[in-house]
């Protein structure tokens, strides 16, 4: 509204700032991030790294750079004694395409795959020890795609046979993520036993997320491989990846055409999905209204569809529809420059040499360096000793009271 | 009889008299109620108060900026629409306007950097002082366009430190044709230094460099026409960067990096060229990602060049492109191509610019610190198991002194600088509380999960703890009944016989 009230001088030069601005415009995010989680560990789990690594495959073949995955994995399938083709994950009997063949970047490996971790990359929480690569650098203009995949049951997800995360923790997260400005969408998806109590308990805004199977059923794998000796993806991912084949980067395919495409009979499981806390409709009406209606489907009224009533009047309000590459698209926007541009910086330079003398790089900040947290103290650096403090005071006590009563016996 | 004697009686054992006996298991409870404190200590969430009311108070604040102008008395017409204009443009600016005064001297006697309007015969600006054609009308909309822009949507985010990725990347160095060196600290003098100097108030900048000799494509860019041109479509651009193969900076330091990629096509695929939406190479050779950096394509001349070394003057045009993009991506806001800036020191940079970027960055800072404080402590009060330790509470206790000082100063001639530099650390401070690594709420535990771990664990421990103090208790009692009836039996007993002698050493009276 507020545009119009400029004297239109004055936006005629910016328009001549972007030239060339390629943009999918129907989503304010300017880059995309994913996060791939492979919860489980051990050779029976192959599948579920199977899983992953044909997610993470996907996300790179959509654009998605590298140091924008953030893919946790407990990566003790390609190289397992058990494997017969070493170094390679396939995810078909056929074995025709490797997914760990080339350029595999785990950030994530082996035992650091912790529901700790997994909260504190979400959260931003991490010590400063952490490089790079195993951080969430997203801001509010970041959609991120978080895919889950594993052993779980009602609103938990197992990590390594050790631990659990619930529902309410990754809830709870995502909800750090809004506060902290961490996120402009977030698409969560989750492949695993029940898996739609996972996104159950999810309460803050811009999340569409969508899970295997409903609450008491199981999710299915899809295939053996007689060679490999197990399963070596699960259906429902299966049935993702391959629509997903159908996508590419320019593709306009709509969430709504990914959600109709499950296909109950063959996934073995009811998907559901979660579009109340997300603010844009999923797609136009056709399809989306099919969701869950028809064959196979043998729940009353349609597949679960938390938010389907919201549905018609977000498209009344002429909201962009999600598509799929909005959570799985690459780098979204790129400016050229234009060549009148170049005239105004052509003549910036320094005078002369002399000038260099004097160190270029030495640029005083004014910000008073903030002194590094005071050092903590040992409790805080070895956290185990607060357990052992606590045995160790309780063994003097009980010495102190016994050593009272075995004295009084002489 | 030997048997016998060698198993002592039981009660003659000094740890089976009543008094020992009861003893060891007082002990126990007392040990108990001594440690549940400590394990309440030990187990509970530290949790500080944080100042709730003074967050909530503070982020409704409203940040005005002074901003001091001194307009000659030729323009006093113009001086309504130009102060409606500016607080139009720019809610957070604070105009005062002051005319009938001599202008050209008062900008230089200001602590607080004035601007002042002078009649002049061309439009032109001059250290902080705008000559305008005394005949021209529209000196609001040239006023905006000066100092209240809207930040760049693709600037990157406000950060106190950055680092500056220079890399050279040969496509494929065995082609031949290779590029070994550049003069990159020449470069970066004569190109880059301008701007980092000049805003090094804002941002503390560290730059690296290197060269690279194998950096394939991560797709096959199309040849187009039969010359042997290349071309880059508009989807190649946003897929140019192939971040699987190509190290573009050291990882070092979590500093927020731009990038800057000088990319020289492989002998084989030469030139490379960006096309324009309609297909037809355009002219330009450099392109922008934002928030991320900016990318320049180097076709070398049709002869190969003798020498494998980019010298300055060769480096001159991709340069310029990055200093371009590097203001760009910096958020300095761009002169209007109508005003022209005479300088006399030839720095590029008017002050009529670094001042708009210092109050653009105040007040992102200043947005975002309210933003951060307030989900920290709406955070903290909604989710319970979430720990606040000192370092946290300290942090956001700084954060607000800081705001305070600013909001406290803002009405006094505090400088840009200083401004900025409280909002950089209010920001630096309340980022440094929400993200603190202690701040990860344990996790959560259903109620029967807890009951399923406890019960196992202290069950077992304590039903016979309560048993034996409950058998010791009821013993206890029972023998506390028995001596008050012998003792009324007795009494009555002295009643009967008067035998006062008989009760005070305690023996039983016969009945």
């Amino acid at each position: 509204m507020c545009l119009f009230s400029f004297p239109f001088s004055l936006w005629f030069p910016l328009f001549l700032l972007f030239p060339l601005t390629i943009s999918n415009a129907s989503s304010q995010h300017t880059n995309n991030w994913a996060v791939l989680v492979c919860s489980s560990r051990y050779w029976f789990n192959y599948r579920h790294m199977a899983n992953a690594l044909g997610m993470y495959r996907t996300v790179k073949r959509l654009g998605i750079p590298d140091s924008n995955i953030i893919l946790m994995l407990a990566d003790d399938a390609a190289c397992n004694e058990r494997n017969r083709f070493a170094g390679s994950v396939y995810a078909n009997p056929g074995r025709h395409l490797d997914l760990y063949g080339e350029n595999i970047e785990v950030d994530y490996r082996g035992y650091e795959v912790t529901v700790e971790n997994f909260l504190r990359l979400l959260t931003g929480r991490l010590p400063p020890s952490f490089p790079r690569s195993k951080r969430l650098l997203t801001d509010s203009s970041s959609n991120i795609f978080i895919y889950l995949t594993g052993h779980g049951g009602n609103e938990f997800l197992k990590f390594q046979d050790n631990e659990e995360v619930s529902a309410h923790d990754i809830a709870d997260a995502f909800h750090q993520m809004y506060e902290g400005g961490r996120y402009n969408e977030i698409f969560f998806m989750v492949d695993t036993c029940q898996a739609n109590s996972m996104y159950s308990k999810f309460y803050s805004p811009g999340i569409l997320a969508t899970g295997s199977s409903v609450v008491g059923e199981n999710s299915y794998s899809h295939e053996n491989d007689y060679d490999i000796g197990v399963a070596v993806i699960d259906s429902y991912t299966h049935y993702v990846l391959e629509y997903m084949e159908k996508v590419n980067k320019t593709s306009r395919l709509t969430m709504a055409d990914l959600f109709t495409s499950y296909d109950v009979p063959k996934i073995g499981s009811h998907p559901g999905v979660r579009s109340d806390l997300f603010e844009r409709p999923l797609g136009p009406e056709h399809p989306m209204n099919e969701y869950g209606r028809g064959r196979g489907w043998t729940v009353q009224g349609g597949g679960e569809w938390m938010g389907r009533e919201m549905e018609t009047e977000k498209r009344e309000r002429k909201l962009t529809e999600a598509l799929i590459t909005d959570f799985f698209g690459g780098v979204v926007e790129v400016d050229m420059d234009s060549d009148d541009d170049l005239h105004a910086f052509e003549d910036l330079e320094c005078p002369a040499s002399e000038e260099l003398t004097s160190s270029p790089m030495k640029a005083s900040s004014p910000v008073a360096p903030l002194s590094p947290p005071a050092s903590s103290s040992l409790l805080d650096m070895y956290p185990f000793l607060r357990p052992s403090l606590a045995f160790i005071l309780l063994g003097a006590l009980f010495a102190f009271v016994f050593s009272g009563i075995f004295s009084t016996r002489s | 009889m030997d048997a016998e004697s060698r198993f002592r009686d039981p009660a003659t054992l000094f740890f089976q008299s009543d008094h020992v006996r009861r003893y060891i298991i007082a002990s126990y409870w007392v040990l108990i109620a001594l440690a549940l404190p400590l394990w309440w200590k030990t187990t509970s969430i530290e949790r500080l108060p944080l100042p709730t009311s003074e967050v909530y108070t503070q982020a409704q604040r409203k940040l005005e900026i002074p901003l001091e102008i001194c307009v000659d008395s030729t323009f006093s017409s113009q001086i309504v629409s130009l102060r409606d204009a500016i607080r139009v443009a720019a809610s957070y600016l604070d105009v005062h306007i002051n005319t009938g005064q001599d202008c050209s001297m008062s900008s230089t006697l200001l602590v607080f950097p004035g601007y002042a309007v002078l009649p002049g015969e061309k439009l032109y600006i001059e250290d902080r002082k705008l000559y305008y054609p005394s005949h021209a009308e529209n000196l609001a909309s040239t006023f905006t366009s000066l100092l209240a822009t809207k930040m760049d949507r693709r600037a990157a985010q406000y950060s106190p430190r950055y680092r500056l990725s220079f890399t050279l990347l040969n496509e494929d160095g065995s082609a031949g044709q290779v590029i070994t060196g550049w003069d990159i600290q020449q470069a970066i003098a004569r190109h880059i230094y301008p701007i980092t100097s000049a805003l090094g108030i804002l941002h503390n900048f560290t730059i690296e460099s290197q060269v690279q000799f194998h950096a394939p494509l991560a797709f096959e860019p199309q040849s187009f026409s039969n010359e042997g041109t290349f071309g880059l479509t508009a989807e190649n651009l946003t897929v140019f960067i192939n971040s699987a193969e190509w190290v573009l900076s050291s990882s070092s330091s979590n500093d927020p990096v731009l990038h800057f990629v000088l990319f020289v096509p492989s002998a084989t695929r030469r030139p490379l060229e960006i096309l324009s939406p309609d297909g037809t190479p355009s002219s330009s050779s450099a392109f922008l990602i934002p928030q991320w950096g900016g990318i320049v394509i180097l076709n070398l001349p049709a002869p190969p060049p003798n020498t494998l070394h980019l010298t300055l003057p060769e480096l001159r045009s991709s340069f310029s492109s990055f200093s371009r993009q590097l203001s760009t991506l910096l958020g300095l806001p761009r002169l209007p191509p109508s005003i022209s800036y005479s300088s006399p020191s030839k720095t590029a940079l008017s002050p009529w610019q670094v001042d708009t970027l210092l109050r653009q960055r105040t007040r992102e800072n200043v947005m975002r610190s309210h933003d951060t404080l307030r989900s920290t402590v709406t955070l903290v009060s909604r989710i319970d198991s979430m720990p606040v330790d000192e370092q946290v509470q300290a942090q956001v206790q700084g954060s607000l002194k800081a705001l305070n000082e600013l909001f406290a100063y803002a009405r006094n001639n505090i400088t840009l600088n200083e401004m900025l530099a409280y909002s950089a650390r209010a920001l630096t401070l309340s980022s440094k509380a929400f993200f603190h690594p202690g701040m990860l709420a344990m996790l959560y535990f259903p109620t029967e999960h807890k009951y399923a771990v406890y019960t196992p664990l202290f069950a077992s421990a304590m039903i016979p703890l309560l048993a034996a103090a409950l058998r010791e208790i009821a013993a206890w009692r029972k023998e506390r009944r028995e001596a008050r009836d012998a003792r009324v039996a007795e009494n009555a007993n002295v009643t009967n016989y008067d035998l006062k002698t008989d009760a005070a050493t305690g023996a039983p009276v016969a009945r």
